[in-house]
């Protein structure tokens, strides 16, 4: 079914036409030269252009549109005919669904469209990531409040926003879940029909009990971790409509347009060329939009309706349907002998998985994989379970559960420091990894640059030291510092993840280049753009990039897992050679010279003895342009036994070590960051502007799940739904000083020697604030947040003060 | 329903229109005048991402009914630049990396432009201060800061700005 609808005028970036686009573009270009120019370059009069871009601080061609208001996110592109979705989703944590009727729902005015589950085909029910277990709409059965069972589509959002409350759902409640510990009792309610495991999953090396007996010092602690959200500032937002070609085309926030292509083609029962998913700016993700939103339902009221339908969730469905962090306890025992060597490693997590599988099997393989990162330890146990409960299903969040196996291992680490009278980078480094180890399941490393993290920040932590024993309070508030490291593997966990790149370029020397792995925040556009002309030897003002499009780009994999400027910085720099290589032999044909005496570089094709700008070179070349197309594919070897978790599961692996100082006010048991540091081996830095801005917004993130962050989960609900109680840091709650080494080395298998680094400064950072509250206040927190009320207790309770019981 | 008269100028052009008394002033400003740039998150006036300014002052608009704005100026983030330049604020944001998703940036944008109207040569506290309305999810708010400390610097070296 064609529809008269074209994709509204503008570009992934940019809301305005051409022309204003062509005005700002020239506007970008002048400004980065200008910086290029302040930073000493000496650029020649005529030239616009910048070439070898690589490791320059440059300023991101999407921003142009962000600080103007111009930017195309989803929910600001408008539609003629346009209706607006609501849903109707659970009250109920676990129940029955008897009965649904929507039959007021139907008779209000503007209502276009009601639909539900059992109006989809039985086979086509099913969403999900690896196991396709959660339904569009619930039929018979919801799992946890706030899961969607109508979907509605009006003439105006208030329309469907009254039908959606006139629906009514009778629902037999069933026990409700409240937490993994619940699921697994032998008498517990059954959530999903195969049971309430999600996963068990268990890898060792070595013996564990020989490592233990050969330890001088066992360590044995547990720490609770609660469940957070993604908090990208930008709801879910999508926009779907009939093309007049007949394609169902979705327009999208995500991080991974060519799986919901997929999941699209299939609910809907459309072949894949007839689905097309484009991913729109993304107002950030942090592994939250990488499920199912409300993609799947557009779609079905597209084609039930002919019409274009838009839907925005609210930020209290955010909090109530989207996927969150799991929630996890951690079992851990660490042996050492008293020189620090560590000599046995016993982890065992049990994870909240929340009311579907989403992504809970990837967080589990990747924490049982980096146990006992980045540490040589001879024998290890790691044993993993996540189970189903009644709350919003837990998926991919940055750092894929990391950020909490760090919190155990490191907190251990730095309580082995001082048992042993050591300092915490010397007990660190006399375990560290470097070339030539072997990760538990056995993948041999190669350009390991975590030592020289651990040197970079040790004078920091000696000078902080002694600053500290010095002035040990400041304001009447208890100073301390900690440190942490991290190890974290690249990319998909154990199978391979190619990435692929394309280039174009036209007879005026416009170049195209195409990834499939979308921006979605990071200013990986940017980077790629900046790797690609540099390959190809053209400058960057030449080069626009088109990702995250099911139908223009190759399925490169989502931007998650820290990958796409490692896997498409490869792609891009390979298919660049690639273009050079076509532009180089095409230029030789049209002037009959051997391919070998023409050479593209600087932006300018040496023809023999003749030089010729690249736009002079590719007219020359004239109709042939069409028939260039640079292709880049990285593909690299992984692969990984599963069930014995053995082989080589990443394709490289970033390592940090990050410090924060801290003061503790014990009267009110809060604790304030007011400096941090970090020192990352992220090999070569592409742009150092995007970079930093990850390192900053990770070390904040970590602050915030140190600190604050939690969805209250209270009788099957989550009690906090929106920014007012749940607590996020702004600009006066966190450092402002925060100082990044990047540490000199190149990853010999990256894109100029880049590994990638968006995931990584917020996994040592609970580790480090936990440490920090122990020099400053003598105590050792093991619970995520460390919230006010939690801190004072504590304190409270190692003072041997009475505490009052709070109110519940 | 009633429908309440109101006039509004936005961005130096006058708007006559009849709006709900329900109507938050984001709404008319996205939905009537298809400015999106105001973007709208939390509706409760706790994010700052639908920040504008109302005679001068920064305001969430998601919680400002629009027949209460009769009369007023408001200023967007579509209204700041000139002549097809960036003010200075905006292209302090662009170049210090002040900017990921860009979801709050106008927020951000519009509530440091009207810090540094106020107050040309604000100390760090006093930036923090200002922008504690505002939350950003991606960058840290060390290069937000830094980028409206680099205007006030500029500005009192007597650099032209806008």
């Amino acid at each position: 079914m064609p529809g008269p609808w074209t994709e509204p005028p503008g570009e992934k970036f940019a809301l305005e036409d051409l022309e204003a686009q062509a005005h700002w573009q020239r506007e970008y270009h002048r400004i980065v030269r200008a910086i290029r120019e302040e930073m000493g370059a000496d650029l020649p009069e005529a030239a616009e252009g910048v070439t070898g871009t690589v490791g320059m601080p440059l300023p991101r061609n999407d921003v142009l549109y962000k600080v103007r208001g111009r930017a195309r996110y989803a929910a600001n592109i408008k539609m003629a005919d346009m209706l607006h979705c609501r849903f109707v989703r659970s009250e109920q944590a676990h129940a029955r669904i008897l009965r649904i009727d929507t039959t007021q729902a139907e008779a209000v005015p503007g209502v276009v469209a009601v639909l539900k589950g059992e109006e989809i085909p039985p086979d086509r029910r099913l969403i999900g990531t690896l196991t396709q277990d959660t339904p569009v709409l619930a039929v018979d059965k919801v799992r946890f409040a706030g899961e969607p069972i109508v979907a509605i589509a009006a003439e105006t959002p208030e329309a469907a926003e009254a039908a959606c409350l006139l629906v009514e759902v009778d629902y037999e409640p069933l026990p409700v879940i409240h937490s993994p510990e619940e699921a697994l009792a032998a008498d517990a309610e059954t959530i999903d029909a195969e049971g309430n495991v999600i996963g068990d999953l268990l890898h060792e090396i070595g013996d564990l009990e020989a490592g233990l007996a050969q330890a001088d010092v066992v360590l044995e602690n547990e720490y609770v971790v609660e469940s957070m959200d993604h908090a990208f500032l930008e709801p879910p937002s999508g926009l779907c409509f009939l093309d007049p070609e007949g394609v169902l085309t979705v327009l999208v926030c995500t991080q991974y347009p060519h799986y919901h292509h997929k999941q699209v083609a299939r609910v809907t029962g459309l072949p894949l060329e007839k689905v097309r998913v484009s991913q729109t700016v993304v107002g950030g993700a942090f592994g939250g939009k990488m499920d199912n939103a409300v993609e799947c339902a557009l779609a079905l009221l597209t084609l039930r309706t002919g019409r274009p339908t838009t839907a925005t969730l609210s930020r209290e469905e955010v909090f109530t349907s989207t996927t969150k962090r799991h929630a996890m306890t951690i079992r851990q025992k660490l042996g050492a002998t008293k020189d620090g060597k560590l000599t046995a490693l016993d982890v065992e997590v049990l994870s909240d998985g929340g009311a579907y599988r989403s992504y809970s099997m990837i967080v589990g393989g990747r924490c049982v994989i980096h146990t006992g990162m980045p540490y040589r330890i001879p024998n290890v146990r790691s044993h993993y379970v996540v189970a189903f409960t009644n709350y919003p299903p837990a998926g991919a969040m940055r750092s894929f559960g990391i950020v909490k196996m760090a919190f155990a291992m490191e907190s251990q680490m730095n309580e082995l420091a001082e048992r042993l009278g050591l300092s915490p980078i010397e007990v660190r480094r006399r375990n560290a990894m470097v070339d030539d180890d072997k990760t538990i399941i056995g993948q041999k490393l190669w350009d390991v640059a975590y030592h020289e993290t651990l040197d970079a920040i040790e004078p920091i932590y000696e000078r902080l030291r002694r600053e500290i024993a010095a002035e040990p309070t400041r304001n009447g508030r208890k100073r301390g510092i900690g440190l942490a490291s991290l190890g974290y593997g690249i990319g998909y966990s154990g199978v391979r993840n190619p990435s692929t790149a394309r280039m174009y370029v036209d007879a005026e020397g416009q170049v195209l280049a195409c990834c499939g792995t979308p921006d979605i925040g990071t200013g990986s556009d940017m980077s790629l753009a900046m790797i690609a002309a540099q390959s190809a030897g053209i400058s960057l003002h030449r080069v626009r990039v088109i990702s995250g499009d099911s139908t223009k780009t190759d399925d490169s994999g989502p931007t998650s897992a820290s990958r796409t400027t490692y896997f498409s910085g490869n792609a891009a720099y390979i298919c660049g050679q690639d273009f050079k290589r076509q532009i180089e032999e095409a230029v030789a044909k049209a002037r009959d010279l051997p391919a070998e005496r023409v050479r593209l570089e600087d932006d300018r094709v040496l023809v023999g003895n003749d030089s010729i700008g690249f736009e002079e070179a590719c007219a020359l070349i004239g109709e042939g342009t069409e028939e260039i197309c640079g292709y880049g594919k990285f593909d690299p070897d992984i692969a990984m036994d599963i069930l014995k978790f053995s082989g080589n599961p990443y394709a490289t692996y970033t390592f940090g070590t990050d410090m924060v100082e801290v003061e503790v006010d014990e009267e009110l048991g809060q604790i304030d960051v007011v400096r941090a540091w970090t020192a990352h081996d992220a090999g070569t830095v592409i742009n150092p502007v995007g970079t930093e801005g990850q390192i900053d917004g990770g070390v904040v993130m970590g602050i915030g799940q140190a600190l604050w962050e939690r969805c209250v989960r209270k009788d099957g609900v989550i009690a906090n739904p929106h920014y007012r109680d749940y607590l996020m840091a702004g600009a006066k709650d966190v450092p402002l000083e925060i100082e990044n080494t990047f540490v000199e080395n190149k990853d010999r298998t990256g894109p100029y020697g880049a590994k990638g680094v968006a995931e990584v400064s917020l996994i040592p950072i609970p580790a480090a604030i936990a440490s920090a509250v122990r020099h400053a206040s003598g105590v050792w927190p093991n619970h995520l947040p460390m919230d006010a009320e939690y801190l004072y207790r504590l304190i409270a309770e190692a003072r041997g003060k009475p505490v009052a019981d709070a109110a519940e | 329903m009633t429908q309440l008269d109101i006039s509004l100028t936005v961005n130096g052009a006058r708007h006559e229109l009849s709006v709900g008394p329900t109507e938050m002033l984001t709404e008319v400003l996205r939905r009537r005048l298809d400015m999106t740039g105001t973007n709208r998150d939390c509706g409760m006036g706790i994010c700052g991402a639908c920040t504008v300014l109302l005679d001068g002052q920064p305001v969430s608009s998601c919680i400002l009914l629009a027949a209460l704005a009769d009369g007023s100026e408001i200023t967007t983030v579509e209204g700041l630049e000139r002549d097809g330049r960036l003010t200075a604020v905006q292209e302090a944001f662009l170049r210090h990396g002040a900017v990921q998703c860009g979801y709050c940036t106008p927020g951000f944008v519009i509530t440091s432009t009207a810090l540094l109207e106020e107050n040309p040569s604000p100390s760090r506290e006093e930036i923090v201060e200002a922008l504690k309305g505002n939350l950003c999810r991606c960058t840290g708010y060390k290069k937000i800061v830094e980028a409206v400390e680099a205007v006030a610097r500029a500005k009192g070296d007597g650099v032209g700005v806008s």
